[in-house]
């Protein structure tokens, strides 16, 4: 283990341990539950930045993108009394639309990410404000709940869950099996059978734990199974495919990359549609969150997902994060606003504390790169 | 006679995980010399000068490093400087955007009042110049001159804060012939004024010229130090490899096959729309090294980047492929129909220096391990073939590219070529600032590449190497085809002439048109 992914590990515990002494309900199934709502949008959110990062880019913009997708959605819903799935589909084709189009510009034009992204911050905040009338609109009409309020209202029920995990635990199990049949028929090496069978004993308590605190309240909250499975497809995306090693190998040495075929404009615009779909999705699970969609929804989430990042180990200069990492960081911020509420801490001092660990990640990050070379 | 050394290391080990890389090194430093380090690549020069240097603190290491016969602990650089140790590296450390004064001064710029003496600045940086004999502007901007003048600056600059001992590692990578004469001269003008230095190159014409004595390292052990007077470059080489080597240039007959690549009356502007080529034409077979040669600055390395994609826009001409026209790609759509190319520049356009050997091996070549999914086992299968093939020097498939030497990096980009499966190969200085066993390496590629029916272009400033290495020679002058030499015709003074056909100012210009990607 790395000197990075040990002080979050122990930030975080330290982060726990401080708001289980000011405030015992932080480790309640109920708070639990909110927490991991809130991780979810936080999370999502932060994977779509990964992307962007990864490239070298930035993209400031994902908050005002965040607020003017849900806003679309609610506004088509209780103002137009559309179809919920349906204002959903126009409301993701119009994230993905604005997103081509700061992707197309920056590839092509070659005008850096963090101007356009700017301008997309204020373009799209305006966008979202005509189009709520800087009003708030609620997700649903009246008591009849759609596919839009469920995403942060419906619980899986405790039968769908226990299936949930056992087949995750199934998954992982015959993934890891199958893979290491694989690599033996190649000829490597193999990691002791009985790592690897503590590795996987370890996911599942964590896995059960998790169920088991959820289940207290409702269950597990919808909005979680959605981040498990962006996370899961991002993972792939990064991990295992041509796209993903593109991605890292142009936030590295573009020029380098360039020479080695690597089709750096199809892969930038690519990113940034990806991005496009997980800021849809947070709008979504943000506004259905607070129930409406009001002026201030989405605001400075490009700050917490950038720091999810950064804190989760990805380089601002590009080349360098994983899916992991993201989630840890994106724990991270997501427990410290949740703790930060329950301790009814003044706005102020949230803002302060937001941009405080924000700065201190950066830090980190520069600090350990360095130690690093 | 010996003096005492002014600068020792006793039994100086060095270890990194997995790796030896200094093994009780023995070496001293007379006052008033110039001793030449030489070595293969990996044979520890670099951790020997970055230990000497303070890059590797005092504690990393064993045994002892002496300064004047006191035992020196530096933990920084900074502590090493203030010794008088002054390094000059193989990548510069110059703005570009500043003056060339404001440079020398970085990080020490003279103050009254407290305000920078921006009179004083030019005054003796001017003066600074004019004692070295250079013919520089104090307030031309950096970034303006070429290669050679920047690594003279760096020079001065690194004397005018005291340098007594002066480490020169590889200054003249990146320099012209003329450059480096200019070089060398100042050097033993400085030597009679007193000036000690180290001085790492693979060029034994160099060492030979400007070394009083040559400690030569191999596999991390100091074999043995030579008077330079008492010695030959055959015996440097010997003990440099541990073996005798026959032939330097192992080309073997070639049987050249029908036309692969035709260049037909090619003309290329640069994106501000200078014309850097003009009307080149050339065709390269089948099982054929077709050499390129030029000076610098003569569109050798344009020439290929265009062919490839990366570089120009036409104006005129047409490049065909097994009589196809092949339209100016880019360099994927190159790299699909069969082209390869091995970049000058590595760390710039060849490699991902924060990335693992596996990654950067399989980069080009992705698309051969599936059209969305990468076949992560079969991937680690293929670059751990061309990996031990290629004999790569590294623990393994997961080290950081960044931490090789010069000729592994080399092998590295080599073998991502490779791994597309080319049927024609560029290679841009191949052979650059890799040492002698590497660049043998380099060679007996070359020939198995053209056995297997592919096509070599070679470009390189060496013509010995041209003359050894190629079937046929091409040399450039000023984007222009001076004229093309078969093996059998070829003399260092023909390719020389052709070189400078159309030549107005040999010296001067240098390659200041650097590829851009498209």
């Amino acid at each position: 283990m790395k000197t990075r992914d040990f002080s979050l590990l122990i930030a975080l515990a330290l982060l726990w341990s401080f708001f289980t002494w000011q405030v015992p309900d932080f480790l309640g199934a109920r708070n639990m539950t909110m927490l991991s709502i809130e991780l979810s949008t936080t999370a999502v959110a932060a994977l779509g930045m990964l992307l962007i990062i990864l490239l070298a880019h930035i993209d400031l913009s994902v908050g005002s993108a965040i607020g003017l997708t849900g806003g679309i959605a609610a506004t088509l819903i209780f103002d137009h009394q559309w179809s919920a799935p349906a204002a959903m589909g126009i409301s993701l084709l119009a994230g993905v639309a604005i997103y081509s189009v700061m992707g197309l510009i920056v590839a092509k034009e070659r005008i850096p990410a963090f101007i356009i992204t700017l301008g997309g911050l204020l373009i799209f905040k305006g966008l979202f404000w005509k189009v709520i009338g800087s009003q708030t609109v609620p997700v649903k009409v009246g008591d009849t709940e759609n596919t839009l309020s469920v995403l942060t209202t419906w619980y899986l029920p405790l039968w769908a869950s226990i299936a949930l995990v056992s087949l995750t635990v199934a998954v992982l199990a015959i993934a890891q099996i199958r893979s290491r049949a694989k690599r033996r028929s190649y000829g490597f090496e193999v990691e002791s059978g009985e790592l690897a069978f503590s590795k996987l004993f370890i996911k599942t308590q964590v896995l059960i734990l998790a169920l088991v605190v959820l289940s207290q309240f409702r269950g597990v909250p919808l909005s979680l199974v959605v981040l498990a499975a962006v996370a899961l497809i991002i993972w792939v995306i990064t991990n295992h495919t041509r796209f993903g090693r593109y991605l890292y190998a142009i936030g590295g040495n573009e020029e380098a990359a360039v020479v080695s075929g690597v089709p750096v404009r199809a892969v930038t615009v690519g990113a940034f549609m990806i991005a496009g779909v997980t800021a849809t999705i947070t709008g979504f699970m943000q506004t259905a969150y607070s129930g409406a969609s009001t002026t201030t929804t989405g605001e400075l989430m490009e700050l917490d997902a950038i720091a999810a990042c950064v804190i989760g180990g990805t380089s601002l200069a590009g080349g360098r994060g994983t899916v992991p990492g993201v989630l840890a960081g994106a724990f991270l911020i997501a427990t410290l606003m949740n703790g930060m509420t329950l301790m009814a801490v003044s706005p102020e001092m949230k803002f302060i504390a937001r941009g405080s660990v924000l700065a201190l990640a950066v830090w980190m990050d520069v600090r350990l790169s360095r130690r690093g070379k | 006679m010996a003096a005492e050394p002014i600068l020792e290391t006793r039994a100086l080990t060095k270890r990194f995980p997995g790796v030896v890389a200094l093994d009780e090194v023995s070496f001293d430093l007379r006052p008033g010399e110039i001793h030449a380090l030489c070595g293969e690549n990996g044979a520890g020069k670099s951790t020997l000068i970055k230990t000497l240097s303070g890059i590797h603190p005092i504690g990393s290491y064993e045994g002892e490093i002496l300064v004047k016969g006191s035992t020196a602990s530096f933990k920084t650089i900074a502590d090493a400087g203030n010794a008088g140790l002054a390094v000059i590296y193989q990548e510069l450390a110059l703005v570009d955007d500043l003056t060339v004064a404001e440079n020398i001064f970085l990080g020490n710029e003279p103050t009254r009042l407290g305000l920078v003496d921006w009179d004083k600045i030019y005054r003796d940086a001017a003066a600074l110049l004019e004692r070295f004999k250079l013919d520089i502007d104090p307030s031309a901007r950096t970034g303006d001159l070429g290669t050679g003048m920047k690594q003279l600056v760096e020079i001065v600059k690194s004397l005018s804060k005291n340098g007594r001992i002066l480490i020169l590692d590889e200054p003249t990578a990146a320099l012209t012939e003329a450059e480096v004469d200019v070089l060398l001269d100042i050097l033993r003008k400085l030597r009679n004024d007193g000036l000690t230095a180290i001085y790492i190159s693979h060029k034994l014409d160099e060492v030979f010229a400007i070394a009083d004595r040559i400690t030569i390292l191999r596999d991390g052990k100091s074999i043995t130090t030579l008077d330079t007077a008492e010695s030959s470059p055959g015996e440097v080489i010997r003990h440099m490899v541990g073996r005798k080597i026959e032939d330097l240039f192992p080309k073997r007959e070639s049987d050249p096959g029908e036309v692969l690549l035709s260049v037909k009356n090619l003309t290329v502007q640069n994106h501000e729309g200078r014309e850097l080529l003009h009307d080149i034409s050339f065709d390269v077979h089948a099982g054929e090294v077709l050499g390129i040669g030029g000076l610098m600055g003569s569109g050798r390395t344009e020439t290929l980047m265009h062919i490839f994609g990366a570089w120009g826009r036409r104006v005129s001409g047409t490049v065909e492929l097994d009589g196809k026209p092949m339209d100016s790609p880019n360099p994927r759509k190159a790299i699909s129909k069969g082209l390869a190319l091995v970049t000058e520049d590595r760390k710039r356009y060849g490699l991902h220096l924060d990335q693992s050997i596996a990654f950067n091996l399989s980069l080009s070549s992705l698309d051969q391990l599936g059209s969305t999914f990468i076949d992560r086992n079969h991937e680690v299968k293929r670059n751990g073939e061309i990996f031990r093939s290629l004999r790569v020097k590294a623990p393994s498939l997961e080290t950081e590219v960044g931490t090789l030497s010069g000729g592994n990096q080399q092998k590295v980009v080599i073998g991502k070529a490779l791994l597309t499966d080319p049927r024609i190969v560029f290679l841009d200085e191949p052979t650059r600032g890799i040492d002698v066993g590497a660049k043998i390496e380099v060679y007996e590629f070359i020939n198995r590449l053209t056995e297997e029916g592919k096509a070599v272009i070679l470009v390189s400033s060496e013509l010995p190497e041209l003359i050894g290495m190629s079937d046929r020679i091409v040399m450039l002058t000023e984007g222009h085809v001076g004229g093309i030499f078969r093996r059998d015709e070829a003399t260092q003074e023909r390719l020389l002439a052709a070189a400078i056909r159309f030549h107005k100012d040999a010296v001067t210009t240098s390659a200041t048109n650097q590829p851009a990607h498209s």
